[in-house]
């Protein structure tokens, strides 16, 4: 007699991490990394920055959206329903930003200064705020699973991409983009640090949510995820970044070189953590065992 | 009318015949079932086989519908959830929020034929024309509602009329499995449902289920005290669907 695990015992979810699952992950960050990017650099009113998150939303979060659909040459069955729910929002979000940011963008170029310039800055603003926060209503208003179900995570997956969007940053003002490097510092130090503490505070309030959720913080501290815990949202997207952000601080210059290797771990420990979220996302069992 | 289903888990024998007849009813490709049988075994001291026999639960306030983006998961009049393969565009998410797990994407590796790149039956080959499956979308159970609106046409009562009767319910030679009209106080499943106590599934939920069980003790998973850590962890892989 077959026993199927997956209704008597915990089970994660599979279908949007396992397999092509993947591309939804991939997604998901590249959504709050390219619309935080954005925020931030209308904040430094750098092109080229805007120019990299409209190609990070075009072109990775758009292709792996559509690879990720099994039939998606209709995908735009999904921008006719915004009523349905917040994944067909977030798509719209998406379009839009891709309208709005390459209007912007080309404004920026050959009318700089213009009224229509700064209208579309707004207009591709909202939705580059909208890209990078819906992924967490997304996962939030899924009841079944009780880790992802809390009012922290949208607000987590927005700091975590204006905390991307502020490493990205560096890197642009390194190559001699339109970025004051010490402010990009400065916002990525910040925000590494809020952006630890509300780690801390999803998972403690998700461990006390139910039995469920507590498996799925468990799942991540000490289970088979411990390791992407751990090295990826620890070691590297929280400890190495926060030290080479203070050794800055009090060095006043290090070389380039450890900057971009805290940008690139920031960037691993954001993929991190998405996963980990993903991942970590179970069910309760749908049979009780009878003991 | 609110069509509905009561499950007599003390009657179940475990034949699997609800799972056979539901896949000749609409030609399930062999990765696929939308009725399951869980079997498990019930441990402490002493140790038996249980069975359950699950499906969608038809929810009257169901979340897979409450999410679809692109409206292919339905509810008509009659509370049944039903899924038009031709919207759907495959993203998951009814998947990923029904709290039952009773919804199946159909992956290119759950369609490969029953024996593969040897031949094709002719049942399978009845099926491309008959009940076509797209691989890509998502499906599930749907209460056999072809057979429930034929039925209806013909002046037949689902439930009691058997050309107008879900087919695993048909099927079951237990007897286990009984439909009808959950608004119907007179009905039978309204009658067994107030007579034995059905209970519907994590009604914690709020999804209001059409389909209940008697003579069980399941579906109050937290209330269980959990003895032995490690048999409760989270599958550390994919498992089947």
């Amino acid at each position: 007699m077959e026993i199927h695990e997956w209704m008597v015992n915990y089970t994660r979810q599979t279908e949007w991490i396992d397999r092509r699952g993947i591309f939804l992950w991939i997604a998901f960050y590249a959504g709050g990394l390219g619309g935080g990017l954005y925020l931030v650099s209308l904040y430094f009113n750098s092109l080229w920055g805007m120019f990299i998150s409209w190609l990070i939303i075009a072109v990775i979060k758009g292709g792996a959206h559509l690879i990720y659909l099994g039939k998606p040459l209709r995908f735009w069955r999904i921008i006719t329903r915004p009523n349905t729910s917040w994944l067909a929002r977030g798509i719209i979000f998406v379009f839009s930003f891709i309208v709005f940011a390459a209007i912007q963008l080309m404004f920026s170029h050959w009318l700089p200064g213009s009224a229509a310039e700064i209208a579309f800055k707004v207009l591709a603003g909202i939705a580059a705020l909208a890209v990078t926060v819906y992924t967490g209503f997304v996962l939030n208003t899924v009841k079944s699973v009780p880790f992802w179900n809390s009012t922290l995570l949208p607000l987590l997956f927005v700091l975590c991409g204006i905390l991307g969007g502020f490493g990205l940053s560096v890197i642009i003002a390194l190559n001699g983009g339109n970025i004051a490097l010490s402010a990009a510092e400065t916002g990525s130090r910040w925000l590494l640090i809020i952006n630890a503490l509300l780690v801390i505070i999803y998972l403690w309030t998700a461990a006390n949510r139910e039995v469920t959720g507590k498996k799925s913080v468990m799942e991540q501290m000490r289970g088979s995820l411990a390791p992407v815990f751990w090295i990826g949202i620890v070691l590297l997207g929280i400890i190495i970044p926060l030290t080479i952000a203070f050794t800055s601080l009090m060095m006043g210059e290090i070389p380039p070189a450890l900057l971009i290797a805290g940008v690139v771990c920031e960037v691993i420990g954001g993929l991190a953590l998405r996963y980990c979220v993903l991942k970590a996302g179970a069910y309760k069992p749908l049979v009780a065992i009878l003991r | 009318m609110r069509w509905g289903m009561v499950v007599d888990l003390s009657s179940c024998v475990r034949c699997y015949a609800c799972v056979a007849a539901c896949r000749i009813e609409h030609f399930l490709p062999m990765g696929m079932s939308w009725p399951r049988l869980v079997a498990l075994d019930t441990g402490g001291d002493n140790p038996a086989v249980s069975t359950y026999s699950v499906r969608c639960n038809q929810c009257k306030d169901a979340p897979c519908v409450e999410v679809c983006p692109t409206g292919a998961t339905q509810q008509r009049d009659d509370g049944i959830v039903w899924v038009d393969q031709d919207k759907c565009v495959g993203c998951r998410y009814c998947v990923i929020a029904c709290p039952y797990q009773n919804r199946t994407f159909l992956s290119r590796d759950k369609d490969k034929g029953f024996f593969p790149g040897v031949v094709q039956t002719d049942f399978e080959k009845a099926g491309k024309k008959i009940y076509t499956h797209q691989v890509g979308t998502t499906e599930k159970c749907n209460f056999c509602m072809e057979r429930i609106d034929t039925g209806l046409a013909k002046g037949l009562r689902p439930g009691i009329d058997r050309e107008a009767t879900p087919a695993c319910v048909n099927t079951c030679p237990a007897r286990a499995l009984t439909f009808g009209d959950l608004d119907d106080p007179d009905s039978e499943v309204s009658r067994l449902i107030k007579e034995k106590k059905g209970f519907q599934l994590h009604p914690e939920y709020d999804t209001d289920p059409s389909i209940y069980f008697i003579d069980g003790k399941i579906g109050q998973a937290d209330a269980i005290k959990v003895e032995d850590d490690s048999r409760q962890e989270p599958a550390p892989t994919g498992v089947e669907r």
